[in-house]
């Protein structure tokens, strides 16, 4: 027994019959074929498979594909224009914001909610802000930094 | 290579723009045509026998291809060979990839299936029907080894799987000439990295050529191909390991069961067959870094310094045997840490439990043995009453012993140890922080300071392991051999193969700058060939995000390929312009010959030549322009393989770093919040700094998170009560301190570049460092810190005991 669900991802539409226990997270993946939503719990504690939903940052793991009827989601795919990288994104690339890569989508997508709420945050947003998107690799220092230099660049654009 | 304009720069991540982008490739992220899903039945029971696994229920479903048994398992697979890091083991106990006949731990693997998604998978494996006749469970090594314990394996006859002793100078003569000895019982108990990207792997098996590929996110590539090979009697074995979501050792051992199980999985369905472990499958099976408990004494001089160090350590090693001795063994890295004593005694316990098996994870037993000593050297200042400083200077290495020989046969390429302690103290501003200190306990706050040094050992030593168990029957080879491949195409294009997967350390970037300063190429113009294809890449045996190879060995090989190609590329370009090949420079990729402006060839036209026009290209030239490299370290001698008296090196670099702690303890919840943690560190000459202080930031910030709490629990039964990234504790962004960097290298003279290892490095004296500025916290209630972790429940009790 599938439902038919409408659901916007990066600006395009996509018309597709699901099984209701399809997890949003896995329905990017596998059903729309965007691989950048990473999953690394399935129950909402790391952020890996964190995207944006109707504007509010939400973790797609726990969510349900059908939860998205009728709803626009932007990932971490929808950030950059032709290649040319979102300056948050080129932030964490240049100041070396990551190093697996795995909660980078998530961590990033989290930093560009954040901006949007509070263009200028301080040391204590900026984590408080990163908080439910854990990263084994980094110790946080350079991904806190980074966004730090993506706000610099956002308000300079 | 007289200046580098690359190495020793940050430059932009190379890995950097696919992983913001979302372009990053996982295993999980790969589908191939026809795939099926597999899941893993787990025992819920920390220790039973298995009596009856009857699949045929879960058959029956249509979208199901294949169930697999562990009397399927056992007729179908071998076991795999006792690997090195059983090397102790008494005797032979075949281990497979599935549980056979018993099981060991919560989680341990029993029966896999395989089905078209993983929904109807995981519905079916609700129908697999196991009849388990429960044991007890053995929890405690204390427990573990009274006479009447119940045996986790029968055949050994004691669950003291493994005991053995080492020995250097005159350890009796010490203890008869010490002013005093200062005893101490210490414990670490169990932890892992965790990494994000839990375990994956894709087999597909076939069957008209016999050839077995599996896609998998594996740290070391020999652990597959032999596990695959030995386990499933296959010669044509092909490895590929996509992008790694973390690594750090995690990745290393266990994994080699499931990539057996689904590519058993895969040879009986005829299809593709994809497996994604789950999160709490990872925290109850994937492996923990083993809990630890040492018997130290130490033989002192009144002036503080240490004669000689006796230690007994107990390792709580799970249930299996195919790690049973690699906590124990990796203390001959950072034995004598940095410092000079010269007698040292140490005996090693393995004892099986019914809890998750151990696996390497950053650094081993290194963080263990770091904590030996630096929690001896608090110890001793104050049964001595001496500062702790002075207690650690008195006995460390001096830079004039550079390069310097311990006890058990390593040698300390390169350092200043006192000048590292030094900075670290005048940046931290100790004096005035001690001031403040003594002024705020007045006011009731508990403040406290921590001052540690350790070393990081880098690049392995195949060969230790023959000092420890002289009796081992097959040579475990000595050394380590990796390779590198490097190209030019024909348009010009710079290519690089390099012989190890990638794990998140910025392989891509750091050889590329390496090879652009050598070839005179611009990095961005050196395209690095990724995943890892065992059938394309050089490798050897330390192709491994382990051991903290990647600076010796792959830096080494990139090196001598670019050198290589170098050659090649002035032989051609002499030739072609008529010149002579040392009046020639590189630069952006194109040859110029010096004072003659038109005398100038690209790479691209080089290319053309090389790959196409025979009458252009000196005689006996090799045509095409590509070179590789298989890297051994050069200084490998003396104490390569144990002579007689048994000296080895076991790594052969030492990095090394002195890193300062403070912290404020809550006094009503037992927390501690780190106010500011300081690393000085010597990791040799850096060749990407944004790269290095990552790895080490991420690294303190893991031994951190272990030292405040993050860790396994276990209840009496068995039952494994951290299952969650919350329940274990893991830190985020709000509990993890800013941490301050500075470099203070010693070049290491007997590396391709002066470069040292910086992997694993801050997760070895972090622990230490918290556990000293915890105890110096607690000092006016005079509290002994012993063990670890410092949870916020740990340490209101041990506030608690010290007021009763």
């Amino acid at each position: 027994m599938k439902e038919t669900i409408k659901v916007t991802v990066n600006g395009r539409t996509y018309v597709e019959d699901v099984e209701p226990r399809l997890l949003l997270s896995h329905f990017l993946r596998e059903t729309v074929g965007l691989t950048g939503t990473h999953v690394g719990c399935v129950i909402g504690e790391c952020g890996a498979c964190t995207v944006i939903l109707n504007g509010k940052l939400v973790k797609s793991c726990l969510l349900f594909a059908v939860q998205a009827d009728g709803k626009e989601i932007l990932t971490v795919e929808g950030l950059a224009a032709n290649g040319t990288l979102h300056p948050i994104q080129k932030a964490f690339v240049e100041g070396y914001g990551l190093q697996c890569g795995y909660c980078t989508p998530g961590m990033i997508l989290a930093a560009y909610y954040l901006l949007g709420k509070n263009p200028d945050p301080t040391e204590e947003d900026i984590r408080k802000g990163l908080a439910g998107n854990l990263c084994m690799c980094t110790g946080y220092m350079q991904i806190v930094e980074a966004v730090k230099e993506a706000a610099k660049q956002l308000k300079k654009a | 290579m007289a200046e580098t304009k690359y190495i020793g720069k940050t430059i932009p991540s190379k890995e950097g723009a696919r992983h913001a982008t979302g372009r990053g490739l996982y295993t999980d992220d790969f589908t191939l045509p026809g795939m099926l899903h597999a899941v893993i039945l787990r025992s819920p029971h920390a220790h039973a026998r298995i009596l009856k696994v009857d699949p045929q229920a879960a058959r029956e479903p249509p979208g199901v291809f294949t169930v697999v048994t562990p009397e399927e398992i056992e007729k179908k697979t071998h076991p795999f060979k006792p690997g090195r890091y059983a090397a102790g083991l008494k005797k032979a106990i075949p281990e497979y990839a599935g549980a056979i006949g018993k099981v060991r731990y919560v989680g341990e693997p029993v029966a896999a299936l395989a089905a078209r998604t993983r929904g109807a998978a995981e519905d079916a494996l609700e129908l697999i029907s196991v009849e388990y006749e429960p044991l007890p469970a053995v929890v405690d090594t204390a427990e573990a080894m009274r006479p009447t314990a119940p045996l986790l394996f029968e055949e050994l006859g004691s669950n003291l799987a493994w005991k053995g002793s080492l020995h250097y100078g005159d350890v009796a003569a010490a203890f008869n000439q010490a002013d005093k000895v200062v005893r101490e019982h210490l414990k670490i108990h169990r932890y892992s990295s965790t990494p994000l990207e839990p375990f994956a792997c894709i087999a597909s098996f076939d069957a008209a050529s016999k050839k077995l590929t599996v896609w998998v996110n594996a740290q070391v590539p020999e652990v597959i191909y032999d596990a695959l090979r030995e386990a499933l009697g296959l010669e044509d074995v092909r490895v590929i390991i996509p992008d790694i979501g973390g690594g750090f050792g995690q990745k290393i051992h266990l994994i080699r069961k499931y990539v057996v199980l689904i590519s058993l999985l895969a040879i009986e369905s005829g299809r593709p067959v994809k497996w994604t472990e789950d999160r709490s499958e990872h925290m109850m099976a994937a492996g923990h870094s083993c809990a630890q408990e040492f018997d130290v004494e130490a033989a002192v001089k009144n002036d503080g310094t240490v004669l000689g160090l006796k230690f007994k350590e107990i390792d709580d090693v799970g249930g299996s045997i195919s790690t049973l001795t690699i906590h124990f063994t990796n203390k001959l890295n950072n034995l004598s840490n940095t410092y000079r004593t010269k007698n040292i005694f140490l005996e090693g316990c393995s004892v099986v439990t019914n809890k998750c098996p151990v696996i390497p994870n950053r650094g081993i037993g290194k963080p263990g043995m770091c904590f030996i000593w630096e929690r001896m050297m608090d110890r001793i200042a104050q049964e001595l009453d001496l500062s702790p400083i002075e207690v650690r200077s008195i006995n460390l290495v001096q830079p004039e012993e550079m390069p310097y020989t311990t006890p058990s046969g390593n040698i300390y390429d390169s350092g200043d140890y006192p000048a590292l302690l030094k900075r670290a103290l005048e940046k931290i501003g100790y004096e005035k922080l001690k001031a403040e200190q003594r002024r705020e306990r007045e006011q009731g706050r508990l403040l406290g300071i921590g001052v540690v040094i350790g070393v990081e050992p880098g690049g392995r030593n195949a060969a230790r392991d023959m000092a420890i168990f002289p009796e081992m029957k097959e040579s475990p080879g000595s050394g380590g051999v990796n390779g590198a491949t490097i190209k030019i195409e024909k348009n010009g294009t710079v290519t690089l193969f390099l012989g190890s997967p990638n794990c998140g350390q910025s392989h891509e970037t750091t050889t590329a700058q390496v090879a652009a300063d050598i070839l005179g190429v611009d990095p961005e113009h050196i395209s690095t060939s990724t995943p890892f294809d065992s059938d394309l890449a050089p490798w050897g045996v330390a192709a491994a995000n382990s051991g903290n190879n990647f600076h010796l060995y792959d830096i080494g090989a990139v090196h001598g390929a670019a050198s290589r190609l170098r050659e090649k590329i002035l032989t051609l370009a002499a030739h072609v312009l008529n010149a002579k090949s040392e009046e020639l420079a590189i630069n952006a990729g194109v040859v110029q010959a010096t004072g003659s402006p038109l005398k100038k060839i690209s790479f691209a036209e080089l290319g053309k030549i090389a790959y196409g026009n025979q009458a252009l290209m000196p005689k006996g030239f090799e045509a095409g322009l590509q070179a590789t490299f298989y890297y051994t370290f050069p200084h490998g001698e003396p104490n390569l393989v144990p002579g007689p008296e048994g000296l080895v090196r076991a790594q052969f670099t030492f990095s090394a770093g002195a890193h300062v702690a403070v912290v404020e303890v809550d006094k009503e919840t037992g927390k501690v919040h780190v106010l500011r943690y300081l690393i000085v560190g010597d990791n040799g000459a850096v060749i990407n700094p944004q790269v290095v202080n990552g790895q080490i930031y991420g690294s303190a910030a893991h031994g951190i998170s272990v030292a405040l709490g993050e860790g396994f629990v276990y209840n009496s039964d068995g039952q494994l009560l951290t299952l969650t990234l919350t329940d274990y504790g893991k830190s985020s962004t709000m509990e993890t301190p800013r941490i301050e960097v500075e470099h203070r290298p010693s070049p290491s003279p007997f590396t391709t570049l002066g470069q040292k290892a910086a992997g694993e490095g801050a997760a070895i004296p972090s622990p230490a460092a918290i556990a000293s500025a915890v105890e110096d916290a607690l000092r006016p209630l005079g509290v002994r810190v012993r063990e670890l972790p410092l949870s916020p429940e740990a340490v209101w009790k041990l506030m608690q005991e010290a007021v009763r």
